[in-house]
């Protein structure tokens, strides 16, 4: 092919990845350095409402002379990468109300770490049994009768074709007081509190995890297997091999390439877990970096420390896809 | 081919007939508002947003019937109302939205940035005709920055049915329902649990602790500063209550948010707690509750004898932002239809309106109390959701004891200096 023809091709991909992944990346990282910050006066306001009257006193900000609120932006370069990292010396943190003294408590357990920590475990519990899972099931229903195909694999699909949030709301009202999952547990005497403790609360998130994105992995599979080549499992067959031989010497190297995809994307995806994070447990006993990045952007009203967060998430998913992403570029070459 | 072909035509009929009927029906009630809402003109959208709970529906469904041809009101009625709001007022160019509901929480915060257009003219030129009163008005330093049209506090919700069966009084203070609620637990097998509060991390436990930290007379601010004084010994006496009622709520409280404390009501499995006044009206849905009527509604408990209730009183209105796209009579003409006389005495029981045509009903009754019994205003400081939003996220360390009240405030009073620094609240980095 021609360079002109090469580059007529390539440019309209190159050119949106460009606009849509490279420019808001390094938008995120140049919000990352700076803050800005309106600039405040304290005042005190005569309110008046349904509450009747009283002095407030607060902070207003400074207008210029069209009236508009005046804003100051500076560069702080890496200062809020340590701040999420917590490596922020402790002069930054507040003085008890009590005795007015200095208080050393604010990085003892950081919050990224914290957050980094348990989305490591969701990955850690999620993705062995998303690939175990869905090659379970892609097999079962590799041997379900024609007619009944279709059906179970729509049914199969459901959890994964609801909106996350709707499938963790779902999941909520099942374990939560007076849910589905304890009624039932309650007539054979068992009562279990899932969001009491951190292990069940972890767990149920783990779980949801689980039955969420399974679906995926099934689909990909069911798909691999009806590829896998007929004549080789005849020969295997006529071999003398038994069905678990088959498997592991004819189906899973032709799926190979299969696991390593469902692992990559599971991977990014649980990198992000953030909707059941939030719907199930609203961040107690769990948390995320995903969710991290939620709350200082939403709490705290900061895109940019938010920025410094999703960097710091994009690095990590990218260091976590190091041994895959060379396993893949290895088998291109 | 034309045996396969019917069922498309059939279907095709189909599918016009139900467009034509959902065309005529959404033709009726632009022809009805037209007569609604006869001040309201213009073209285009008018774009409203609010958070999504009874009253505001009701609000929304009415400015949503002044629609008109060429003229559409479209109301977003969503939970992420405050953060869509902000933002919206915050952006540099017009905003998405013509108007919001917001609560006074979320006004301090606009007013603070100066992201709100005074609607003194607007009142002025329209007073008499929506016989808009002093009292709506929620004036700064004598300009009107916002219509308030709805009042809300958190009330004690309690079983009247079990309090008369154990002869117990209504409790005044936290001490009362502790004692209350040991007598519920121990003779009361009815109930799974005697007291239901929202103990969810976040939002939730925050609003508890800020009503409890008042209640006990601290301070969430050193005076004149947005210097944190929340760590201090009322800060730590208020976490101690906290957990003083812990086992008198379901395990799973910390997780459980107002949404799942009514449904704990509504199922007939907690006695009592201290919830929003704006839920009330849900305890006596039948097709929701199993206890309708027998929920009875007081002021909050006093943190401590003497005190006043320890809980803040809140109102919602609406505010018109600074970078209002377009069409500024033509909101308020909407906003106004949606805030009359009529639109209250129809939405009477869904909300406590400032409206004096409003009726106070049963389920009003803690608003009311709580208002009398001297009730504090929720803290109008443009910094105090930061602090909120921090004390909210350390708060479930404290209650499971995984790490000690005070160490657990200091924390959050660390992380609030930090996050207040940055936004220039207090002077620093910025």
């Amino acid at each position: 092919m021609k360079l002109r023809s090469f580059i007529g091709f390539v440019s309209p991909s190159v050119a949106l990845m460009l606009a849509l992944l490279a420019l808001p990346l390094a938008m995120t990282v140049w919000l990352s350095t700076r803050n800005c910050a309106l600039e405040l006066e304290l005042v005190t306001v005569q309110q008046t409402g349904p509450f009747g009257a009283h002095a407030v006193t607060t902070q207003r900000a400074r207008v210029d002379a069209a009236g508009k609120a005046v804003q100051r932006c500076t560069s702080v370069g890496a200062a809020y990468y340590r701040d999420v990292l917590g490596l922020q010396p402790a002069g930054a943190s507040g003085a008890s109300g009590a005795s007015g003294t200095p208080t050393a408590a604010a990085n003892d357990d950081n919050e990224f770490f914290a957050a980094l920590r348990f989305t490591l475990l969701y990955i850690a519990g999620t993705t062995p049994f998303v690939l175990v899972g869905g090659l379970a099931l892609a097999l079962a229903m590799n041997r379900v009768t024609q007619r009944l195909k279709g059906l179970f694999i729509a049914a199969s699909l459901l959890p994964f074709i609801i909106t996350p949030v709707v499938g963790a709301l779902a999941i909520k009202w099942l374990f939560r007081d007076n849910g589905l999952v304890p009624h039932l547990l309650g007539h054979f005497g068992i009562q279990v509190f899932w969001m009491a403790q951190a292990w069940s609360a972890q767990l149920l998130v783990v779980l949801y995890g689980i039955w969420h994105v399974l679906p995926f992995a099934f689909i990909v599979f069911y798909a691999g297997l009806q590829g896998v080549p007929q004549d080789a499992l005849e020969a295997a067959t006529l071999d003398g091999a038994s069905a678990w031989q088959k498997l592991r010497y004819v189906t899973l190297p032709h799926l190979a390439p299969l696991v390593v995809f469902v692992t990559l994307i599971h991977l990014m995806d649980a990198y992000r877990v953030f909707e059941p994070v939030v719907v199930l447990t609203q961040g107690a006993f769990t948390t995320s970096v995903q969710y991290l990045t939620y709350h200082v952007l939403l709490q705290e009203d900061n895109p940019y420390k938010a920025s410094a967060a999703a960097v710091l998430t994009i690095a990590g998913i990218a260091v976590l896809l190091i041994p895959l992403l060379r396993k893949t570029w290895r088998e291109q070459r | 081919m034309t045996a396969r072909l019917q069922p498309q035509r059939r279907r095709l009929l189909l599918a016009t007939a139900a467009t034509a009927a959902t065309a005529a029906s959404t033709a009726w009630p632009v022809r009805a508002s037209a007569l609604a809402c006869p001040e309201v003109a213009g073209t285009g959208a008018i774009n409203l947003i609010g958070n999504s709970f009874q009253a505001i529906q009701h609000i929304a469904r009415i400015a949503e019937g002044c629609s008109r041809p060429g003229l559409k009101v479209v109301f977003k009625l969503t939970p992420q109302a405050r953060t869509e709001t902000e933002q919206a007022f915050a952006s540099a160019g017009p905003s998405p939205f013509d108007a919001a509901v917001v609560s006074m929480g979320v006004f301090s915060n606009l007013y603070s940035r100066r992201q709100l257009q005074s609607l003194t003219a607007l009142v002025d030129k329209y007073r008499d005709r929506y016989r808009i009163e002093e009292k709506m008005l929620v004036r700064m330093d004598g300009e009107v920055m916002a219509i308030a049209c709805i009042q809300n506090t958190q009330n004690l919700v309690y079983r009247a049915d079990l309090f008369d069966k154990h002869r117990l009084a209504v409790p005044a203070t936290y001490a009362e329902l502790l004692h209350a609620a040991a007598v519920i637990k121990a003779r009361e097998s009815s109930v799974a649990f005697a007291v239901a509060q929202g103990f969810a991390k976040g939002f939730d436990s925050a609003t508890e602790f800020t009503n409890l930290l008042a209640g006990l007379g601290g301070r969430t601010f050193r005076p004149g500063s947005a210097l944190p004084a929340f760590n201090g010994r009322e800060g730590v006496e208020a976490i101690g209550l906290m957990r003083q009622l812990l086992p008198y709520m379901t395990p799973n409280a910390l997780a459980s948010n107002a949404d799942d404390v009514v449904n704990q009501f509504q199922q007939g499995k907690a006695a009592m707690g201290v919830l929003w006044a704006s839920r009330a009206s849900r305890m006596d849905d039948p097709a929701a509750s199993r206890v309708v009527g027998r929920m009875q509604f007081a002021a909050a408990p006093a943190a401590r004898p003497g005190g006043p209730p320890a809980a803040h009183l809140w109102w919602d209105g609406v505010v018109l932002p600074r970078n209002a796209p377009r069409q500024r009579e033509a909101t308020f003409h909407v906003l106004m239809e949606a805030l009359s006389e009529a639109a209250v005495r129809s939405g009477n029981d869904l909300a406590i309106w400032v409206r004096s045509v409003y009726v106070p009903g049963r389920f009003g009754t803690g608003v009311a109390l709580a208002q009398r019994a001297g009730a504090p205003v929720w803290p109008g400081e443009p910094f105090f959701s930061l602090a909120h939003g921090e004390v909210g996220k350390v708060l479930p360390e404290a209650l499971t004891g995984e790490r000690s009240p005070q160490a657990a405030l200091d924390a959050a009073a660390a992380a609030y200096t930090r996050a207040a620094t940055e936004k220039g609240y207090i002077g620093g980095r910025a």
